[in-house]
């Protein structure tokens, strides 16, 4: 640590910054399309069947995580068989952007409550 | 005596510096640690503030070649990768056996996913070492999708190297966060002490005691330590375990 950040921190009595000042809004998430891509992902349902699999588990509470949105249910509707009729896939991808938004506003929230 | 993975997606994500941390957490905990490594090209000496050009004994060499830095036995089997033998040996002598007194941390490259998957079945608890960063979200699917689902139920995540000053970095510790859940069990803040220690030839907690990565990386040391007596569910401590129980009961 440099000498002028070691004293500032010194005069305040802390031992280190923690950022905590800055709040990301919905529309700073909706920035990166890689999220969105990642989200649609089938993959990444691999990490929630388990999830769903097993007993609950009980956090830790000393390690500040916070309850995550279910992603089951953010990733139910994808990756089924054989294609659907044309109105119902169409529905199928409004629903889809409408979780992956929902998903990015949640991060947004939790954010906004200082708890990302 | 128990075994930890530590592994990772990326190579310089940190894997190195958290079993390094971890371990010492431990062996301040009581434990007796031993620190593997399984590299080609070993960094471990330096978190513990030791010379760069001192090359680690083997795992079976003797103990009048030991280095010991800590209190912490520091080892090196390159050839463990490639040895189909070194999981079966390994049982053979004991190890593998769930308990918080006797703990092997065995630092694996990321490169060597395959080693990793192999031994994590075997393991007490296995921590998966993150940047929050783009590059590292897309290899996730690939990762989630190669892994066995017995790999991931045991798998515990931490970020390091977090920049909480930058925002891609914020919003790819949450997208973390929020895909992975509990099983996140801590964040190591960027901290350059880190590398001015390794710079000092200086362990971290003697070189800046109060640095923020020492801390979280501590944090995230103390969270694995259940995983000792309760493998393959750290993040579940067994107190919560039967506090929960009875307040379901109730």
């Amino acid at each position: 640590m440099r000498i002028d950040a070691r004293h500032l921190l010194d005069r305040l009595g802390k031992n280190d910054f923690a950022y905590k000042e800055f709040e990301d809004r919905f529309t700073e998430l909706e920035l990166w399309p890689i999220l969105e891509a990642l989200l649609r992902d089938p993959r990444l349902q691999a990490i929630d069947q388990v999830e769903t699999a097993a007993p609950e588990p009980v956090v830790n509470e000393t390690v500040g995580t916070s309850a995550p949105e279910p992603l089951s249910a953010l990733f139910s509707r994808y990756g089924r068989g054989p294609a659907e009729p044309t109105d119902v896939a169409a529905e199928r991808r409004g629903a889809q952007a409408q979780d992956v938004r929902a998903m990015l506003r949640h991060l947004s929230d939790l954010g906004s409550r200082g708890e990302i | 005596m128990a075994v930890i993975v530590c592994h990772g997606l990326k190579g310089g994500a940190g894997i190195t510096f958290a079993a390094a941390h971890l371990a010492m957490t431990l062996s301040e905990a009581g434990a007796e640690v031993t620190v593997l490594s399984v590299a080609q090209r070993d960094t471990l000496p330096l978190h513990f503030g030791l010379q760069p050009a001192l090359t680690l004994p083997s795992l079976f060499a003797p103990a009048e070649d030991a280095v010991l830095a800590s209190g912490i036995n520091l080892r090196s089997h390159t050839k463990a990768v490639d040895d189909a033998d070194f999981v079966p040996t390994l049982l053979d002598l004991g190890y593998f056996e769930a308990g918080p007194d006797r703990v092997m941390v065995i630092d694996v490259p990321a490169s060597e996913f395959a080693f990793a998957r192999r031994i994590i079945p075997h393991s007490s608890a296995n921590l998966c070492v993150l940047n929050a960063a783009p590059d590292t979200l897309a290899l996730l699917p690939q990762v989630l999708g190669d892994a066995s689902a017995e790999t991931i139920a045991r798998t515990t995540f931490a970020i390091n190297a977090l920049d909480e000053t930058r925002r891609l970095s914020r919003h790819s510790a949450a997208f973390i966060r929020e895909l992975v859940g509990p099983r996140l069990i801590g964040r190591i803040r960027l901290d350059e002490a880190v590398p001015e220690a390794i710079a000092m030839l200086q362990p971290l907690a003697r070189y800046a005691p109060s640095s923020a990565a020492l801390a979280d990386v501590r944090a995230i040391g103390a969270a694995m330590v259940p995983a000792l007596e309760t493998p393959g569910r750290p993040w579940v401590a067994r107190g919560e375990i039967a506090a929960a129980s009875s307040s379901r009961a109730a």
